[in-house]
């Protein structure tokens, strides 16, 4: 958003939580994201051997489950004064079909010092819901983030 | 298709590479809703060290799961990505050229099918590990005949 003022590590406190809009993953969401990243396994783009399977239809790529999720809880949330993505631990918990609605919950876990002054690191705890209230994926991500200068 | 009974631990994997463009970060941003400055907005881009756009952090472990269908190697039969744990150790830039190299670090029988344990490095052209990590994935048993 334009001139939306970032967030500096000091204004962030343990606990915060944010909440996502929702939105519905299509099937255009998974075509798109298949010939974007090459990933054409079967339980993404064959809806007849998906009748088959455990799931009954084809499913949304987990990664793309993740990268949805990261984008939607943009929009619910003030940008951080994010300086890099350290790292992620993530879990596929369910399945996300075509017609589902997720929506992301995330809370602010924890805050640690790095050995530079002018930064810290954030751990935020995110859960991606699905229309019926289950967790389809969840897991933390560490970003370091900008102190304000001084 | 690869299945869990031909799965070896420690054999290394390497895919072919891929030159990281702007379509793909712009086709990403749009899919996602993710528009960070640092990869879309090229004047705010270059007051950040390194300068110029980045590639979005994800985009790059979503494009190695396509190279891994481009190996040398039958596909493995995935019945589910259960989880990973991932460190972004490098930035990538628009014209960087990635590859990705795997290796199975365990894996472990269960009645339908099998946990794979992989551990995985996206490579830039200069041989730089810019990201890497683990992942566990359930992967189908062959068929009894």
């Amino acid at each position: 958003m334009a001139g939306e003022e970032r967030r500096y590590f000091d204004e962030i406190q343990v606990g915060e939580e944010y909440l996502s809009p929702g939105r519905t993953v299509t099937e255009a969401d998974i075509v798109i994201f298949a010939g974007l990243s090459g990933d054409y396994n079967v339980l993404h783009t064959d809806a007849e051997f998906m009748k088959t399977s455990i799931f009954g239809e084809r499913i949304a790529h987990g990664l793309l489950g993740l990268a949805i999720q990261s984008g939607l809880l943009t929009r619910g949330m003030r940008p951080f004064a994010t300086i890099a993505f350290l790292g992620l631990r993530w879990k596929f918990k369910g399945p996300i079909k075509i017609g589902d609605t997720i929506t992301v919950r995330a809370k602010v876990l924890e805050k640690r010092d790095t050995a530079k002054p002018d930064r810290g690191i954030i751990t935020l705890q995110r859960q991606v819901l699905n229309q019926k209230g289950e967790v389809v994926q969840e897991g933390e991500t560490d970003v370091m983030v900008e102190r304000r200068p001084r | 298709m690869f299945y869990f009974e031909d799965v070896v631990v420690g054999e290394p994997l390497e895919t072919p590479a891929l030159t990281l463009t702007e379509a793909h970060v712009v086709g990403y941003a749009g899919l996602t809703g993710e528009w960070e400055p640092r990869s879309t907005d090229e004047v705010a881009s270059h007051r950040s060290e390194g300068g110029g756009r980045a590639v979005p952090d994800l985009l790059p472990i979503c494009l190695s799961s396509g190279l891994g269908w481009r190996a040398p190697q039958p596909p493995l039969a995935i019945l589910a990505f259960m989880g990973f744990e991932w460190t972004f150790a490098l930035p990538l830039r628009l014209g960087d050229t990635i590859r990705s190299r795997s290796r199975t670090v365990a894996k472990r029988s269960m009645k339908d099918g099998g946990v794979v344990v992989e551990e995985r490095e996206i490579l830039n052209q200069r041989g730089e590990v810019v990201q890497s990590g683990r992942l566990t994935l359930l992967v189908a048993k062959r068929a009894r005949k």
